[in-house]
């Protein structure tokens, strides 16, 4: 592979006094034009952009039309949460991470909830109902990220009717995760030990309408997209990576399955019980824009079946783990106002039981200790592998907390798949790897 | 790997670290040199370990003697050597039985130097927590994951947080670029042999790295009805 590297297109051809210039940044910007050559032309795209998914800001050479070298610049959205996390007891974190790649929250909770969950030693502990129920409303939020991935590429490349039904589609997950956690997004439902509150009564009823609307909706979208000579047109055979770029640029998820290699972390390594539902891991042989629609297209249905099976066998009892020193005392519920303590409970610590007060006032304000170590937990995300990769010193805070964001990874294989592009083209490349900023700047 | 020596930036450092990560300790002392052993290499990591990491761990151990094996809730860490990272990094991608095809991640630890006790239980009278080692130092944590194989394991490297310099992956790794940037940004880290090694997150101008612990997280005193919040770093609990 080293081979590979050192011919790597997107270094080796360049003019030779920019194979070392990447980022551009403040003052910088004035000498890059200044270097190249008078044929060349160096274009800043962003970082306020229409198609840029978020402040993502690219620095094209063009010869004419065509791409010869991308550059990325990031950071745009850095807002240190990994240091902020440093400061806050281990729950606290959860609301945290959430914020992170804002179109998969509840994956970045699960990777920290895991993490946390594997430093106390307590992953056999989790109960059934909690983990099928993570599995159901992480799946959901995966549909919710494709379908806004969809909604975007599409009004990227012009298709607006695409953005305006994938849109409408997603709020119907939408609605569901609201139902159960009370916020649309930046949901803070999982905790390290399970969940924060069970899920309404009429959640089944709703999930199972979903499941019978969503096929529709997605044939929908096969039928006005995947035979669609415009959409080919635009998609195809662009941005390609090969199995062993993928590799290379450690590239996962849609991306590494569009190449042929069917790598589903939830097949190989298994979270939250999912080995036990049945369902496929999607791929193509293309490794272009075309593949991952197709791919996101079919991991659509895939997590329906997921979703479906979940439901079926959910299991009752308690969502939390028993052990009170880590689980929060408080019983939520929803009240007029939201959702909060219960009456009875807060009734019970302020009336009635005073160590129960003190237990709660210990634990919200001081939270739990997590034992000495360092793990490294991955789930797949609907970009690909999100690691947590968590340190902890003995405290009651976090020591670090690594995220390995799949989207900041992919941020780094820009320059392969634009390079030789025309530049109407990057547009859809960029868009294909589904980039979300707030998870690659963090 | 370029001597750290030769581009220290003066004396002044050296001589105010209590225990000295001085020029005159160079980095393999860091892990006890010579002396570099197994820690509780039969009990602790064949408890925690699954058969097929184990046999890995062995594999890797046959080949590297320098090894540290440590294992923890069932994840497998290699402490080596910050002047052999290269090597092994190519042995675990080119090695058909270790065949790590992905880099999965590269992320640092800062633990300062000193003796640092966090007050931060003095509302509960829980025991207050040292953390901090004698010599201050950053390490360096490579997740390697094999597909072929489908197994995951960390090498960790060590290195002085007052000059940290280690070998860069890239060539090995194209997912290293990104990742020994922000590093670099982060940590401070010099990756020798990194094409590009400047800020990611940070603008290029700015002063320090942010994910040391002796950076401070800042921020300002919050007013809510009339009481006064300190920012989180200074709060007690």
């Amino acid at each position: 592979m080293s081979e590979t590297r050192a011919e790597d297109p997107t270094r080796r051809n360049l003019p030779e006094e920019l194979r070392n210039e990447y980022t551009v940044v403040g003052g910088e910007w004035q000498e890059l034009p200044d270097a190249v050559d008078d044929d060349l032309m160096v274009i800043n795209m962003g970082p306020q952009h229409p198609s840029t998914h978020g402040v993502l800001r690219l620095i094209l050479t063009l010869d004419g039309e065509t791409v010869l070298h991308t550059e990325p610049v990031i950071g745009y959205l850095h807002t240190g949460i990994e240091k902020s996390t440093e400061y806050r007891p281990w729950v606290q974190g959860v609301t945290f991470v959430t914020r992170m790649d804002y179109l998969s929250p509840l994956f970045n909770e699960l990777g920290y909830c895991l993490a946390v969950e594997k430093l106390l030693g307590i992953e056999d502990d989790v109960p059934e109902r909690a983990q099928a129920l993570r599995v159901i409303t992480s799946e959901l939020v995966r549909i919710g990220s494709h379908l806004v991935w969809l909604a975007t590429s599409g009004m990227e490349l012009g298709a607006v009717s695409v953005m305006l039904y994938g849109f409408r589609e997603r709020e119907a997950v939408l609605d569901l995760l609201e139902l159960v956690t009370g916020l649309r997004m930046n949901h803070a439902y999982f905790r390290p030990g399970g969940v924060s509150m069970d899920v309404p009564d009429d959640f089944d009823g709703r999930v199972r309408k979903l499941l019978v609307d969503m096929p529709k909706r997605i044939d929908e979208f096969e039928r006005l997209l995947t035979e669609n000579p415009i959409w080919g047109e635009r998609n195809k055979g662009i941005g390609v990576l090969t199995a062993e770029q993928c590799l290379d640029y450690g590239a996962t998820g849609p991306i590494l399955r569009s190449a042929g290699i069917a790598h589903d972390l939830r097949k190989v390594a298994p979270y939250c019980g999912i080995e036990q539902y049945d369902f496929d891991v999607i791929t193509t042989d293309t490794g272009d824009a075309y593949g991952r629609f197709l791919v996101r297209m079919g991991e659509m249905r895939e997590s329906l079946r997921i979703i479906e099976q979940a439901l079926d066998r959910l299991p009752g009892g308690p969502i939390m783990v028993a052990d009170r020193k880590i689980a929060m005392p408080s019983t939520l519920g929803l009240g007029p106002d939201g959702i909060g303590n219960t009456m009875e409970y807060v009734n019970k610590i302020m009336g009635q039981s005073m160590e129960a007060l003190i237990h709660h006032f210990k634990l919200v304000t001081e939270g739990f200790t997590v034992p000495e170590g360092t793990v490294y937990t991955a789930v797949e995300s609907p970009r690909g592998e999100l690691g947590y990769h968590v340190t902890s010193s003995g405290t009651n805070k976090p020591y670090r907390v690594r995220v390995r964001d799949p989207s900041f990874i992919h941020i780094g294989t820009i320059p392969a798949i634009t390079r030789g592009l025309l530049i109407a083209d990057v547009i859809a490349a960029v868009a294909s790897l589904d980039p979300v900023m707030g998870g690659v700047d963090r | 790997m370029t001597d750290p020596n030769s581009t220290r930036k003066g004396a002044d450092s050296a001589s105010t670290r209590p225990t000295g990560a001085g020029p005159e300790r160079s980095t393999p002392d860091m892990h006890g040199g010579e002396e570099a052993r197994m820690r509780d290499h039969d009990v602790e990591v064949s408890v925690q370990l699954t058969d097929q990491l184990r046999a890995l761990r062995d594999h890797l151990v046959d080949a590297f003697d320098d090894l540290e094996v440590v294992g923890f809730r069932g994840e497998l860490t290699l402490l080596a050597r910050p002047d052999r990272i290269f090597e092994l990094l190519s042995f675990c991608r080119d090695d058909p039985d270790v065949r790590c095809e992905l880099l999965a991640d590269l992320t640092g630890v800062h633990w300062p130097g000193g003796k640092r006790v966090e007050n931060q239980q003095e509302t509960t009278g829980w025991p207050n927590y040292e953390y901090g080692q004698e010599i201050g130092r950053i390490e360096a944590n490579y997740v390697l994951y094999s597909l072929t194989h489908n197994h995951r394991f960390r090498i960790t490297v060590q290195l002085p947080d007052a000059e940290p310099v280690i070998a860069s992956a890239t060539p090995l790794y194209a997912s290293a670029d990104f990742m020994e940037r922000e590093m670099y940004d982060f940590f401070g880290v010099h990756f020798d042999g990194h094409p590009n090694l400047k800020r990611l997150h940070m603008p290029d101008d700015w002063n320090g790295h942010p994910l040391r612990k002796d950076y401070p997280l800042g921020g300002v005193d919050v007013q809510y009805k009339g009481a006064t919040v300190p920012p989180p770093d200074r709060r007690h609990y």
